[in-house]
């Protein structure tokens, strides 16, 4: 459970690391965007060489992004099967009796598969060299501009943090009570329909438990301390705008731009 | 047959940038029957090295010799069902473990799990439930709605139910009160003094250590600084020191009246004869 990488936040110190958090996931977001527009190969090839590019520099291993992707293979495995059976277009690749692949199914898979690789690439850059407490500073302040209209960014901010903050502390506690009843029997990779039901049971209610115990504990130690969500509050972390953030955020609007005249204007 | 760990290494979390090397080439001796403490810092590889005990954690190297079984790097989780049962091993904060909705199924639930039949595993829960002072008035309840001590019991009873050889116990009277700390010391003393079981506590308290103890292992950093038993352990209030250890109350008294002139014997070991010692002396120098 410890291995779980996808989103998780790499202590280390690099120019990305140090980057202000909104910068960061403006520029993201703008690449995210970009990953959707159909460039293409060539489109693609860029944004990769780009990505990598961050990755090298707020040096982060390859390795990390790999383990981040595993859990998507089983998903495009899945995909894989259902286009190989369902789109029937372009040349004929291989039959199998009555089965034929067409190459349509291994370039559309392979085009979901490179965009899925991209993505995790860049919110893993994103995630990987941002302080979940960071992030969160950073979305409030994205979010000011919509409290025009109601749309409550502190609260938004404050919930996304509390979530932040309690998953790897409920990661702690599910491998802990998948110990403790482990130490009495509890097998959970074999056994009975109803055995392994219980099995189950005996992980999410204790689980259940500790977590709204530990969700009540939060509110009363906030509240004890004087929060109240509406009230304006000064903060003591500042976020400040720099030269290389601009530098990073042009870069992504570049990038942006560049894949809308490839898929458009070519 | 001694508990006995061989040249163990264990890794958290290895290969990734959070590796952190919790057990470093550890070798120990476990007399059995006997109970023996496990003190030291917190991140010394206590909690990492009782979970050896019943297969919980692997060694990444080294062999742990345990009830004739060796566990290794590649022992398969199949044969380990048993051990899990022979060897009762008691979380820190266990009262997260009760999930049932009542006590008494709570209690039963192990038994069952290592094969006991419905009647046996509620006439053993009934058993441990007594053991841990509740009645049986506390069966048909539901074990999320009682005290946090009460429900601590519950759960150590969860595991004296499965009638394990060896006990393990992970800080078993943390944020107990005092009357509750005793009671559970004294569970764990009679099981080992009267059922002959062997019984590991991990632990703060040098009191707990000193009264209850035989044994006592320290760690530090992932090693056995010290193993000896708890007689001559705090013989030296001065090496205790030096391990950031502070000794029980009656060894302080003793030092201090050492200090001040008085004869102590070194095996002046409860508080009643140190009285009698320092009344002695009191007359005889009047």
């Amino acid at each position: 459970m410890a291995n779980i990488t996808l989103g998780r936040y790499i202590p280390l110190d690099s120019p990305i690391h140090r980057m202000d958090p909104r910068a960061k996931i403006l520029a993201m977001l703008l690449v995210l965007i970009a990953i959707f527009f159909p460039a293409g190969w060539l489109g693609y090839a860029i944004i990769f060489v780009a990505a990598s590019a961050v990755i090298i520099i707020a040096r982060l291993s390859f390795s990390f992004i790999w383990r981040a992707m595993k859990p998507m293979l089983f998903m495009l495995v899945f995909l894989f099967v259902i286009n190989s059976f369902l789109l029937k277009t372009g040349d004929p690749l291989l039959t199998i009796g009555s089965f034929t692949l067409y190459s349509d199914a291994v370039f559309q898979t392979l085009y979901i598969a490179v965009r899925l690789l991209l993505m995790v690439m860049i919110t893993t850059c994103l995630t990987a060299t941002t302080k979940p407490l960071d992030m969160t500073l950073g979305i409030e302040d994205l979010l000011k501009p919509f409290q025009k209209i109601h749309v409550p960014a502190h609260e938004i901010a404050m919930l996304i943090s509390i979530a932040l903050r309690f998953i790897p502390d409920l990661i702690d506690e599910t491998e802990r009570i998948i110990k403790a009843q482990e130490s009495r029997g509890v097998d959970l990779k074999e056994g009975k329909i109803m055995e392994r039901i219980m099995a189950i049971l005996s992980l999410i209610v204790p689980l259940f438990v500790s977590a709204f115990q530990r969700a009540e504990d939060l509110a009363n130690a906030m509240e004890a301390r004087g929060y109240s969500p509406g009230e304006e509050r000064t903060r003591y972390k500042v976020l400040k705008m720099e030269g290389r953030d601009y530098v990073l955020l042009a870069g992504a609007a570049a990038l942006l731009a560049c894949m809308v005249w490839l898929a458009y204007f070519r | 047959m001694p508990i006995s760990f061989e040249h163990v290494s264990y890794i958290y979390s290895k290969g990734t940038p959070y590796e952190y090397t919790a057990l470093k080439d550890v070798c120990l001796d476990i007399e059995e029957g006997k109970i023996t403490a496990i003190i030291g810092q917190t991140g010394s590889g206590k909690s990492t090295l009782v979970q050896h005990l019943n297969a919980l954690l692997l060694p990444e190297e080294g062999t742990v010799h345990i009830l004739d079984r060796a566990i290794t790097a590649s022992e398969k989780p199949k044969q380990l069902k048993s051990l899990r049962g022979d060897v009762g091993l008691v979380f820190q904060f266990p009262e997260y473990q009760l999930f049932e909705e009542t006590v008494l199924k709570d209690v039963a639930f192990g038994p069952k799990n290592f094969g006991a039949s419905e009647e046996e595993a509620k006439k053993r829960a009934i058993h441990a439930l007594e053991l841990v002072g509740l009645s049986d008035k506390y069966c048909e309840r539901s074990p999320l709605e009682l005290s946090g001590g009460q429900k601590r019991r519950v759960a150590i009873a969860g595991i004296l139910a499965m009638d394990p050889k060896v006990l393990v116990l992970d800080e078993p009277t943390a944020g107990l009160d005092p009357k509750g700390t005793e009671a559970m010391m004294t569970l764990f003393h009679d099981l080992n003094r009267k059922h002959g079981k062997t019984v590991l506590i991990v632990t703060h308290d040098m009191e707990q250590v000193f009264r209850y103890c035989d044994n006592v292992v320290v760690m530090e950093d992932g090693k056995v600084r010290t193993h000896t038993n708890v007689e001559s352990f705090f013989r030296d209030p001065a090496a205790c020191r030096d391990m950031n250890i502070l000794p029980p109350a009656l060894i302080r008294m003793k030092e201090m009246l050492k200090e001040n002139g008085f004869d102590i014997p070194e095996d002046v070991l409860s508080t009643a004869a140190l009285a009698d010692c320092i009344a002695r002396q009191v007359k005889n120098h009047g």
